[in-house]
């Protein structure tokens, strides 16, 4: 069944960045397969308003007040209004709110529920349990996933993670990985595949280094105290101390970068060391594939896309042995070194002999990511866990069976306020009363809407032609919406072709 | 209020190349008129109908009439206490030309408008500082228009007009014409306007940096639910 879904973060383009891929790619993969999706986001500096991005994504930039890293303030009620218009202009059924940090999203997430409509939250990083900011910020998460229908998490070390911090039931949270489109991600001599050739297709030759050879090392990332820069600046003097034939390129900026450019002047390795300052992720590529080895000395990380796109052009990963990190790459691919100084040298010393003396088929690293991570996969997988929410298949089905479970009770949320303030008042001695304030309060507000802007006098948007909606056995179904995509004249604006 | 006040579209089609499209805040004048308000039941309503359209003429007359006399009668108190203040103040001090011509003038009107005994008691009993504002108000209120009237004329072939009228009764309306040579298309699209999302209807024009609304003047002024497909299909 073909849902209309809102994405609701704060985090979108023209910001770059991973959650915004991540809802850009979903989304559009979504629609391919016959959904309709609008991305609800805040306004940008010169980006406000409705927007259209290609295969028809629609995009409500909406006026707000940005406070902290383009994160909006928590005004908690304030969007109501307009995202009830949206909503019901739009004919939205599942709101999909992205990034823990984001108060868009738990706001929509609790206006959602109190409209009556299925909730879906993706969480895109980990946090800790012990300072301020985190006790806040797993506060404000275990208020919004109190009363959410199910969890996304993009690792197993995210799931556990949020499971923790917001008291979850386990069963309520997926794992969907992040994916890459692997055709951004060519190493520089791929061959693709040709549909005709089969097997004869000529493999790509192993490519040896001899003892002599550079080998070059890439570090893509931001320059912050979480991404391990510090562990970087103590690693790459001692690295090239013992392998005088390598070489970094290191890409990416933030306040760290002064602390690094100290280094390299201090220990005068401007000649192995070379800073390209920030990249922009198209260009990401084009660095990658300069270097036979990416390294990765990140202390905290949900998922890390990045060591992906690296495999994918074929580059070996030395990376730290923390958070989802581990689960993301088959063990071939990568070398793991604890989260020190010692530790990652060593590794590093590892991979570079395992380069040299030809045990890694780097070569083939790229068909094998493209085997592994597809957005279409992803898209899928979201969209059975829109099917369970929503009842298109049953719970058993979809949560899995456990007959000798004692908390085996029914886990599809209901509605009624008494229920979801039962839900709220669990959450602390006085959190919980005062969850249940808010909610109250949102109620009252949500009724008072119904009558000051009734729903009768809200237009409904125009879809975009949808497309032929994509069964749960990959065979395209009519929509029942349209037999063709657009109209002559759509075609004619466009200047698209014409096909009968 | 964000869900604007009740608008009524007109369409009316004065030969078969011209549409002109209306948009309004008042009740409408011709009730066949394709309007977006709720279809009333036609039996009952009926003979009060044909009486409405029979005498729509007589009752504009008459409200206009009626603002008029209301405008002179506040400006005559006016003058009426002017001339009172200025019988009690000098005595006879300044006999220019233009002071006696404005008193023979006042006389001459207060005995001749009706009940001009009455008004020259209650200018000579009130206070200037209550005379002037309330005959402002009063004034303002007579003469300000309490709906908007808005409207897109498409002459097949030549271009688009758009009007818009004006705040105040007795001015005329405000008008553009696109000819249709500069326009490089029409398109309709959402934007954000207070705490709703709408729809408008924008006008490209060729070398203007900014694009035309079509139905502009107020938060509520845009075009009403439903109507602007209709809109569309007929351009």
């Amino acid at each position: 069944m073909p849902y209309n879904i809102a994405m609701v973060s704060d985090f979108f383009f023209p910001q770059p960045g991973g959650v915004e891929s991540h809802i850009y790619q979903l989304s559009t993969k979504l629609i391919d397969r016959g959904h309709k999706v609008v991305v609800i986001t805040h306004a940008y500096e010169g980006r406000t308003g409705v927007r259209y991005l290609t295969n028809g994504l629609k995009v409500y930039h909406v006026p707000f007040l940005v406070i902290y890293r383009e994160a909006t303030m928590p005004t908690l009620f304030s969007f109501f209004p307009i995202f009830r218009n949206i909503v019901i202009r739009e004919r939205i059924q599942i709101v999909h709110g992205h990034g823990s940090l984001s108060s868009f999203c738990h706001e929509a997430i609790l206006h959602a529920r109190t409209m009556g409509l299925r909730t879906v939250f993706t969480d895109h990083s980990l946090f800790g349990f012990a300072d301020a900011g985190s006790i806040l910020t797993n506060k404000l998460l275990k208020f919004t996933l109190s009363d959410v229908d199910h969890v996304i998490c993009v690792s197993h070390t995210c799931k556990e993670n949020t499971v923790l911090r917001a008291s979850l039931d386990p069963v309520m949270v997926s794992v969907i990985p992040n994916a890459v489109v692997a055709e951004n991600f060519q190493p520089e001599s791929y061959l693709p595949q040709a549909q005709d050739m089969g097997y004869m297709r000529p493999r790509p030759m192993p490519h040896r280094l001899g003892p002599d050879d550079t080998i070059v090392i890439v570090v893509i990332s931001r320059l912050f105290y979480n991404k391990g820069t510090d562990l970087l600046i103590a690693a790459i003097p001692r690295i090239l101390a013992t392998h005088p034939n390598v070489r970094f390129i290191i890409a990416g900026s933030g306040p760290k970068a002064i602390d690094l450019e100290q280094m390299i002047e201090r220990q005068m390795l401007q000649d192995k060391v070379e800073l390209l300052g920030p990249v922009r992720h198209e260009e990401v590529r084009d660095v990658m594939v300069r270097g036979h080895i990416y390294l990765h000395p990140s202390l905290t990380e949900a998922f890390g896309t990045v060591i992906v796109e690296a495999a994918s052009c074929g580059l070996y990963v030395v990376c730290t042995r923390v958070g989802g990190i581990p689960e993301v790459l088959p063990a071939h691919m990568t070398t793991f070194a604890k989260p020190e100084e010692d530790d990652l040298v060593l590794a590093t010393g590892k991979a570079i002999a395992a380069l040299r003396s030809g045990r890694v088929r780097t070569e083939r690293f790229h068909d094998q990511v493209k085997m592994m991570y597809s957005w279409t996969d992803i898209a899928q997988r979201t969209e059975r866990v829109y099917d369970g929410i929503t009842g298109a298949i049953s719970e058993q089905e979809f949560y899995g069976q456990y007959p000798s479970a004692s908390w085996n009770a029914t886990r599809s949320r209901s509605y009624v306020l008494i229920d979801r303030l039962k839900r709220y008042y669990g959450c602390g001695i006085w959190a919980g009363k005062l969850f249940c304030l808010c909610v109250i309060l949102d109620y009252l507000i949500f009724l008072f809407l119904e009558v000051w802007a009734p729903r009768a006098s809200i237009d409904i948007a125009r879809d975009w032609p949808r497309k032929p909606f994509i069964n749960d056995k990959n065979k395209p179904v009519e929509n029942g919406m349209l037999s063709r995509r657009g109209t002559d004249l759509m075609d004619r604006r466009n200047g698209s072709l014409v096909i009968r | 209020m964000f869900t604007g006040t009740t608008q009524y579209l007109e369409v009316y089609l004065p030969s078969p190349t011209t549409v002109s499209f209306t948009v309004t805040t008042r009740r409408p004048r011709r009730p066949t008129a394709t309007s977006t308000s709720t279809p009333t039941s036609k039996s009952r309503f009926k003979h009060r109908l044909r009486f409405f359209k029979s005498h729509i003429l007589t009752l504009t007359v008459l409200r206009h009439v009626v603002r008029l006399v209301l405008v002179f009668y506040a400006l005559l108190l006016n003058v009426a206490k002017a001339q009172h203040h200025r019988h009690h103040h000098h005595h006879q001090q300044d006999t220019t030309e233009l002071n006696c011509a404005f008193d023979k003038y006042a006389q001459l009107a207060l005995q001749l408008s009706l009940g001009g005994g009455l008004v020259k008691t209650l200018a000579e009993r009130t206070e200037w500082w209550i005379l002037v504002p309330l005959s402002l108000a009063v004034i303002y209120l007579c003469l300000r228009r309490d709906y908007v009237e808005e409207s897109l004329l498409v002459l097949q072939g030549l271009g688009i007009q758009t009007s818009t009228s004006s705040r105040y009764f007795f001015m005329g309306a405000t008008t553009t014409f696109i000819p249709t040579t500069q326009i490089q298309d029409i398109v309709i699209h959402e934007a954000f306007q207070g705490l709703a999302v709408r729809f408008y209807l924008a006008v490209i024009v060729e070398g203007a940096t900014e694009v035309v609304v079509v139905f502009p003047v107020r938060q509520d002024a845009f075009v009403p639910r439903g109507s602007i497909d209709h809109i569309m299909s007929t351009i």
